[in-house]
């Protein structure tokens, strides 16, 4: 987002190997997203794009990567300005969707799009009549304008035409305020005092060492051979650190390669580790394999998780209440679709974010708990933040709500808050249990233990309802018919 | 928007025209209408759209999607206060308006757009049956300026409404001896009945506007005089020069010009008697119509009730596709075939067709000589050998006018003229002459009822701002 600093921060991107910096611009943003980010977010794309170029040249960064730009890019010339301040690609969105039928009505978020451009409705979506070529017509425009733009400046080509600002020419505004404007800053040309360094952009910069295998990668692939080899057993001891990131993804790619979406049976390929894991620990594991973790993770534990557990807990020798303290970062179990993941300790916010199958018990979350779920089982041992289970669409929470807070937490535009029926508490119970057997969970023990005394409630989407009423229809249709 | 998916549970329905047999026996409005439980539904498929194109088709700017809205969750009092705060006579579009607002409704790229117009007319007929509507608003603190308004069309009527309300002392003169201009004596009853006029007249007689009926201005008062006594003056005289058909025969008794035609049968149902002499009837007669138009097209609808033998209306131009050509895309005005009430009545219809000559015989028409014609690269040409011929009793011109009538008041006061003829203008409506403004036909040409309102509130604006610049003193001379 273009704002102050964002120069400093496209550096420290250029150098964590990023292919391609994108400055959003403050005008655009989907017509569904809220007012206050659509009107108060950023600054004008030109004054973020000057200072991210102007940035990166002068450290020596320019020729690592890309710089686009976007927010309401429409014309030829707007193209243009921004490869005079430093771009090299252009994000274009409202434009073409107008070119290829919106008309801006903005219904996106109400799923009542006319034209049906933003809909999931077959009804409208058969109303589109937009074509490629719409929006390739609306291109060649944009394009033409630009190349008479280029012919007048005497450019031949965009890379030439990169951070020329010497060729931006402020226009006199008799308007009083307008006065005060003072583009020297944006309209200062960057020159790195080594040349070298102010190259034009090396293709091959977008093939980093990030994409070659880290040694715990290598090792774990190593370690579980056999597994994948023959569906054998195999265990493998690593020892992380927060540079290992996305940890397993690998070995979950090996065994989807291999054994496709059913994976191995359970336990086939057990790892354990040591030590605080970088983001994305454990994302896509598969079925059969189980990766227990002492120590914490970063951010997005089990994103994409396919089928595989995952456990984290505290070392043994550890002596805080694990209960109390985050274990893990957040956005855990992004877009999860089957599994288990336990937590012995606190998520941070978004847990199960878009979750659509996987099973967790985690001790406490942060705010956004469950947000977007449509799917799947989470157990709260503790405390969540605010707006818990907004836009939940299925899948069940339980939440241990001692302290009688939780209905003051919880966004109920989708959800009932209602008490656990003698089946939920078998459920829930079963789950504890198993919580406390993957992590030794101090925290699952006392609740086991104190059971009668303790308050669960029942977060249940309305949606989720309807559906586990369809099925159960369905259910005893089909066995009637098989009896009849 | 009380319904985000009114438009995919309800679909477009149309009011009903009371049957053609009925209707041909009297001179009451055709549209049979829609019981307000049916409106309401109709209302709800309006989807309150983010960019709502209706505005930019509605000539007034109507709020059209919040006074939707409001009739859908049955507030009439808000929808009544809604629809006049952008037009000040929603009984009289919501009849003859040809609805530019519908054509570019977004149901309308896909679909079929919602019944705008008649959501219009229900609102104001609901708030004239409880006498809302016609609440007075007389200003609060009169500004002791005089305004002469010059004619009582549409827009004159907008204009003097306006500028009432605004505190002005606004005096209107009207050549006809009724009030209404081409509404009363243009548009024909089974359009729209008369009725609604005068009582509009009363709200606005509340609210300080002093007419003038059967005064000629530049003959019974000069202009010069008008300017010395008033201290602006607005021009909105319509366009009231008929274009003619300058071809052998045309002296013949009976061609006459649609207007000439249609007043008189205005006047019949309004009670007048018109003279035996000079009365144009087509009952009994073979008629032709010449012009494809709104007043063809009344001339039709008159000539059918009056019981002609036949009629036949010709058209110039080629028969229009009937459906939008990709090269008239959404929201623009739809060009395409469009069958009136009147036409539906009976009628043959022609396109294409010149005619060249008025047959006589005896000193009266008995037939007309015509052509069909071709155009090519912009250009007309005639068909060698299609020569037709129509025996006819009657041929009314119905070919448009070519711009307000330039003899008289506009000689008088030397206003500069636009090339098409019409009285130029600035965007406020002023015209070269100080202190003088232009609305309507009158600076437009030959145009719609809905422009002329939106022109008459938007000079009413011109003229506000210009009297709060002016020095008082024209107004102590007079
Ligand atoms: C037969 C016919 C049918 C039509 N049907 C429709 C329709 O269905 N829908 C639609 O939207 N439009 C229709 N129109 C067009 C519409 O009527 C006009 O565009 C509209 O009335 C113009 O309004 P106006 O106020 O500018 O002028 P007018 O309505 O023409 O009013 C001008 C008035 O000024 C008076 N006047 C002129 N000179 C003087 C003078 N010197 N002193 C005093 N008074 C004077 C005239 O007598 C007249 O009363 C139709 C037009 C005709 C002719
Ligand atoms: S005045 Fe005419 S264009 Fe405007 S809303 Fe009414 S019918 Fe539509």
């Amino acid at each position: 987002m273009s704002e102050t600093g964002v120069g400093t921060i496209a550096a420290g991107v250029a150098k964590a190997k990023a292919d391609t910096i994108q400055i959003a611009g403050h005008d655009g943003g989907t017509g569904a997203s809220p007012l206050s980010s659509i009107q108060h977010a950023g600054t004008p794309w030109e004054l973020g794009l000057a200072e991210t170029h102007q940035v990166l040249v002068l450290n020596g960064l320019r020729g690592r990567v890309r710089i686009q730009v976007d927010g309401q890019l429409k014309t030829g010339r707007d193209v243009a300005f921004g490869a005079l301040l430093g771009a090299d690609e252009f994000g274009f969105a409202t434009a073409p969707l107008v070119a290829s039928g919106c008309i801006m009505m903005r219904k996106c978020h109400l799923n009542t799009c006319p034209v049906g451009v933003a809909t999931q409705d077959p009804v409208l979506r058969a109303r589109f009549r937009g074509t490629p070529e719409h929006v390739i017509n609306f291109l060649f425009f944009v394009a033409e304008e630009l190349r008479g733009i280029m012919a007048r400046l005497g450019f031949r080509s965009l890379e030439e035409m990169r951070g020329r600002v010497d060729c931006v020419k402020v226009r006199e505004l008799s308007h009083p305020k307008a006065r005060l404007l003072d583009f020297a800053d944006v309209l200062t040309r960057a020159v790195n005092e080594e040349p070298a360094k102010d190259e034009p952009i090396d293709p091959s910069c977008c093939v980093p060492d990030a994409w070659q295998m880290s040694s715990t990668d290598e090792a774990v692939l190593e370690g579980a051979r056999i597994s994948l080899k023959h569906g054998e057993a195999s265990q493998t001891h690593v020892q992380l650190t927060n540079a290992d990131r996305a940890f397993g993804a690998r070995l979950a790619g090996e065994v989807a390669r291999k054994y496709g979406g059913e994976g191995l049976r359970d336990n086939t390929i057990v790892i354990e580790a040591a030590g605080t894991a970088g983001q994305s620990f454990g994302a896509f594991a598969t079925r059969g394999t189980l990766i227990v973790l002492e120590g914490d993770a970063n951010d997005y534990v089990g994103k994409g998780l396919s089928g595989g557990v995952l456990a984290v807990k505290p070392p043994a020798r550890s002596r805080f209440k694990a209960h109390e303290n985050v274990i893990v970062g957040n956005t855990c179990l992004y877009g999860a679709t089957s599994g288990k993941a336990f937590f012995a300790g606190r998520a941070g916010e978004r847990f199960a974010v878009r979750n659509s199958g996987a099973i967790s018990v985690v001790e406490g979350v942060g705010d956004h708990g469950c947000e977007y779920m449509t799917g799947g089982t989470v157990v709260v041992l503790g405390p969540t933040g605010r707006n818990f289970a907004a836009g939940m669409s299925g899948g069940i929470a339980y939440v241990l709500d001692d302290e009688r807070v939780l209905s003051g937490r919880v966004s109920k535009a989708m959800v009932d808050l209602e008490p656990l029926t003698p089946e939920d508490e078998e459920t829930v119970r079963a789950l504890v249990t198993e919580h406390v057997e993957h992590t030794r969970s101090a925290r699952g023990a006392h609740v086991l233990s104190t059971w009668a005394k303790r308050h669960f409630v029942k977060v249940m989407p309305h949606e989720w309802r309807r559906v586990m009423q369809l099925r159960a229809g369905q259910e005893s249709v089909k066995r009637a018919s098989g009896h009849g | 928007m009380g319904d985000p998916k009114g438009f995919l549970k309800v679909s477009r329905v149309e009011e009903d025209d009371r049957s053609v047999e009925e209707r041909l026996h009297d001179w009451r409005e055709v549209t049979e209408h829609a019981p307000e439980e049916a409106v309401r539904a109709q209302a709800s498929r309006c989807m309150e759209c983010g960019i709502p194109f209706c505005h930019q088709g509605c000539p007034l700017g109507n709020l059209i999607p919040e006074w939707n809205d409001l009739v859908y969750r049955g507030k009439h009092a808000e929808a009544t206060r809604r629809l006049h705060a952008t037009n000040n006579f929603p009984e009289v579009t919501g009849r003859v308006c040809p609805a530019p607002c519908e054509a570019s409704c977004v149901l309308n790229i896909r679909e079929e757009p919602v019944t705008i117009k008649t959501v219009e007319r229900t609102i104001a007929d609901l708030a004239f049956a409880d006498g809302s509507a016609l609440t007075p608003h007389p200003a609060s603190r009169r500004s002791g300026r005089r305004v002469a308004v010059v004619g009582s069309g549409p827009a004159g009527l907008a204009a003097a409404q306006q500028l009432a309300r605004a505190g002005h002392d606004v005096t209107l003169f009207e050549r006809d001896d009724r009030i209404g201009g081409l509404l009363r004596y243009g548009i024909p009853d089974f359009k729209m009945e008369k009725g609604i006029i005068d009582r509009r007249m009363e709200q606005m007689r509340a609210e300080g506007v002093v007419f003038h009926a059967g005064v000629d201005v530049g003959e019974a008062i000069g202009g010069d005089r008008l300017r010395r006594e008033f201290d602006a003056m607005v021009l909105a005289m319509g366009a009231r020069a008929p274009r003619d058909l300058p071809i052998p025969g045309r002296e013949l008794p009976g061609v006459h010009f649609a207007m000439e035609f249609l007043v008189q049968q205005n006047r019949r149902v309004a009670g007048d008697a018109v003279n035996a002499k000079t009365a144009i009837l087509a009952t009994g007669k073979r008629v032709v119509v010449i012009g494809g138009g709104d007043t063809g097209s009344d001339c039709v609808g008159t000539s059918l009730r009056q019981g002609a033998a036949s009629v036949t209306q010709l058209e110039l131009m080629p028969k229009p596709s009937l459906v939008r050509v990709p090269a008239n895309p959404w929201p623009e005005w739809p060009l395409v075939l469009r069958t009136s009430s009147s036409q539906e009545e009976g009628c043959e219809r022609d396109w294409a067709v010149s005619t060249r000559a008025f047959r006589g015989e005896g000193g009266r028409l008995v037939g007309i000589e015509a052509a069909r014609v071709v155009f090519e690269g912009g250009k007309m040409q005639s068909v060698p050998g299609s020569d037709v011929s129509l025996p006819t009793e009657l041929v009314l011109l119905a070919m448009g006018f070519v711009g307000p009538e330039r003899r008289g008041l506009v000689e008088q006061l030397g206003t500069e003229l636009d090339a098409r003829g019409n009285v130029r203008t600035d965007p406020t409506g002023a015209t070269s002459v100080p202190g003088v403004f232009a609305a309507g036909d009158t600076s437009r040409g030959q145009s719609l009822v809905v422009w002329a309102i939106a022109d008459g509130r938007r000079v009413a604006a011109g003229v506000d701002a210009w009297l709060r610049q002016v020095p008082m003193a024209r107004a102590a001379n007079g």
